[in-house]
């Protein structure tokens, strides 16, 4: 490693350490690595702007953010946990069923974790605390920790952020988070029944069955926006960053015209806050395409590829282990900083080991995804502490449990390649 | 005073708004003249992508708070106020300077960019990118004046980034 490049680095280090937005501190970075190697400092804005100018994929971000923000908006959540109450609310421990089940419909049509804590999570942690059948920390961890699906089921804001760093197909690696979203979703299930049997939480007053077609169709055109994605994607109408323009229409379709829930007004306010969270996760991804740039001109890959020739690392090993360190620095880091900025470097070890780039994106976004609940640094937690008022120890209290068996999903996930890639082979993949 | 950044927060706001809406509808429109009118429309694309850079940009100019970006804040939140006062000043200094340093190099990139023209449009790439030299003045005086308030009202305690949807 040249000094050019230690000083870059260890300036990105400490400037992040102290708080600073990690965009800056990667083009204070870049600037030091530059101006020091005798560089044309320049170069850290060309690389920023023709990074972010020729991505066509990247386009999916800002459109995926302004379609979560309508459909939080708009009376759609709402529509769906109507629907979800119908369904599974009757069962023991039912609105925390309702909670990861709304989670998986709702993972369908937005591509954030965040904006499902934030808008379908806030809904169901005030109906599961109303009348106190569930403690307040029980309900704001559930929620929590099944609104890390979000982005695991297709659409999905971090993979495309994955995508962008490691090439890999968008449409694969949507369709290989389809079933891991199912199982992470199923043992959060699991792990709701068995506390609902053991603490005996009260039965909610079942709604009748026949009510059930009235509640569908309030909610059908909402449930319609997975299915339209889907085809969309796989359909080859679309590319997956034309679907998500195509979510955003629709959503706003739904919430403006046929809804009649959202004013200009609401929408103005949605454009606004959405090209905010756009600019700043903008940032970041071109920081992340500087340093790349910086990472290249210095040959870092092929050395750690070199480097991971000597050592006999069996991909398994290799695998446990990354994942180790991700859910480690999951803990204090957001997951944007980690997928753009740390996964990188893990990659062309992965291609050296000829661990598929597909599998170990949906595993990586996973880990990513419960990094997102893991104290002391936990962005969900955060969101629904600020939306709901619940006090981070009493949900941190109660994470445990759904932390475990969210990592237990991961495992398996590890293990069983399959489990990921089964669906993109199905469809073409050949990998 | 007051009214005048009001005023300029509210333009600013309405640019980034306009700017995002145009994204949408430019892709709605690219959507539909490729699969219904099944004659895809060229300058799309390529507007699609100069209006990306200018939310990016324009955005983390005029509209984006402190708070407001993906930021490692564990150990400055945990920081007495004394400390995370001198970590603010570190990091708006640090940023200050990167900067202003890069401000010549950069323009003088952006600047010989007036050669190249953009594929369809036709539009010089200088002009594209010039955003990102109001960029670069913008963010140095917005951390001046956080320099100044840190100085002066000490380091706020929010915690970044809660209202991110990317992940």
């Amino acid at each position: 490693m040249s000094l050019h490049f230690s000083l870059g680095l260890l300036t990105l280090f400490l400037l992040a350490a102290i708080g600073t937005p990690i965009g800056y501190g990667i083009i204070t970075a870049a600037v030091v690595y530059l101006a020091v190697g005798g560089l044309d400092i320049g170069l850290a804005g060309e690389q920023l702007l023709y990074g972010l100018y020729d991505s066509f994929v990247l386009l999916a971000v800002p459109l995926f953010i302004t379609a979560a923000n309508i459909m939080n908006a708009g009376t759609i959540s709402d529509r769906l946990l109507q629907f979800c109450v119908v369904v599974v609310g009757r069962f023991r421990g039912g609105l925390g069923h309702v909670n990861v089940v709304a989670s998986l419909i709702f993972s369908g049509m937005s591509g954030s974790a965040v904006a499902d804590a934030a808008g379908i999570g806030k809904l169901i942690t005030e109906m599961m605390t109303r009348e106190n059948h569930y403690s307040r920390g029980y309900a704001a961890a559930i929620t929590a920790a099944s609104a890390t699906i979000g982005p695991i089921i297709p659409p999905s804001i971090p993979m495309v952020l994955y995508a962008l760093v490691s090439n890999a197909s968008i449409g694969y690696l949507f369709l290989g988070g389809i079933l891991p979203g199912l199982v992470m979703g199923v043992v959060l299930m699991a792990m709701n029944a068995y506390l609902a049997g053991r603490r005996g939480f009260v039965l909610e007053q079942p709604v009748p069955l026949k009510a059930l077609p009235r509640h569908t169709a309030r909610a059908f055109p909402a449930l319609l926006m997975p299915a339209i994605l889907l085809y969309g994607i796989y359909g080859g109408v679309t590319t997956p960053t034309e679907a998500a323009a195509v979510a955003a229409a629709y959503a706003l379709l739904l919430a403006g015209l046929f809804y009649r829930s959202l004013s200009l007004a609401g929408l103005y306010r949605i454009l606004v806050d959405s090209a905010r969270a756009s600019a700043a996760v903008g940032l970041v991804i071109g920081g992340a395409l500087i340093l790349n740039y910086m990472v290249v001109a210095e040959n870092i890959p092929n050395r750690l590829a070199e480097a991971m020739v000597g050592v006999e690392v069996s991909p398994l090993v290799f695998l446990l282990g990354g994942n180790v360190l991700l859910l480690l620095l999951g803990c204090v880091l957001d997951a944007t900083t980690i997928i753009l900025v740390i996964i990188p470097l893990f990659l062309p070890t992965c291609r050296e080991l000829g661990i598929d780039l597909v599998h170990f994106g949906v595993v990586a976004v996973v880990n990513c995804m419960i990094g997102l609940i893991t104290p002391p640094y936990g962005i969900l937690l955060f969101v629904i502490n600020a939306v709901t008022g619940t006090p981070l120890a009493e949900m941190i209290r109660e994470i445990w449990a759904f932390l475990g068996v969210l990592l237990v999903a991961l495992l398996v996930m590890i293990l069983w390649p399959d489990l990921v890639l089964f669906l993109p082979r199905l469809l073409g993949y050949r990998g | 005073m007051a009214v005048l950044s009001r005023w300029l927060r509210h333009g600013a706001e309405a640019v980034a708004a306009l700017l995002l809406a145009a994204l949408f509808v430019t892709f709605v429109l690219q959507v539909f003249s490729r699969y219904v009118l099944v004659n895809p429309i060229g300058w799309t694309v390529e507007l699609c992508l100069t209006l990306w850079v200018w939310i990016v940009f324009w955005g983390n100019a005029f509209i984006v708070r402190e708070k407001d970006h993906v930021t490692f804040d564990m150990l400055y939140l945990a920081a007495g106020d004394r400390l995370r006062r001198v970590l603010a000043l570190i990091s708006a200094l640090a940023i200050i300077i990167a900067l202003a340093v890069s401000l010549l190099p950069t323009w003088d990139y952006i600047d010989f960019l007036r050669i190249k023209r953009s594929p369809t449009l036709g539009i010089p790439m200088r002009d594209v990118f010039s955003i990102y030299m109001l960029f670069l003045v913008a963010v140095m005086v917005a951390y001046a004046y956080r320099v100044y308030r840190v100085i002066r009202y000490g380091a706020p305690a929010d915690r970044h980034h809660l209202n991110g949807m990317d992940e």
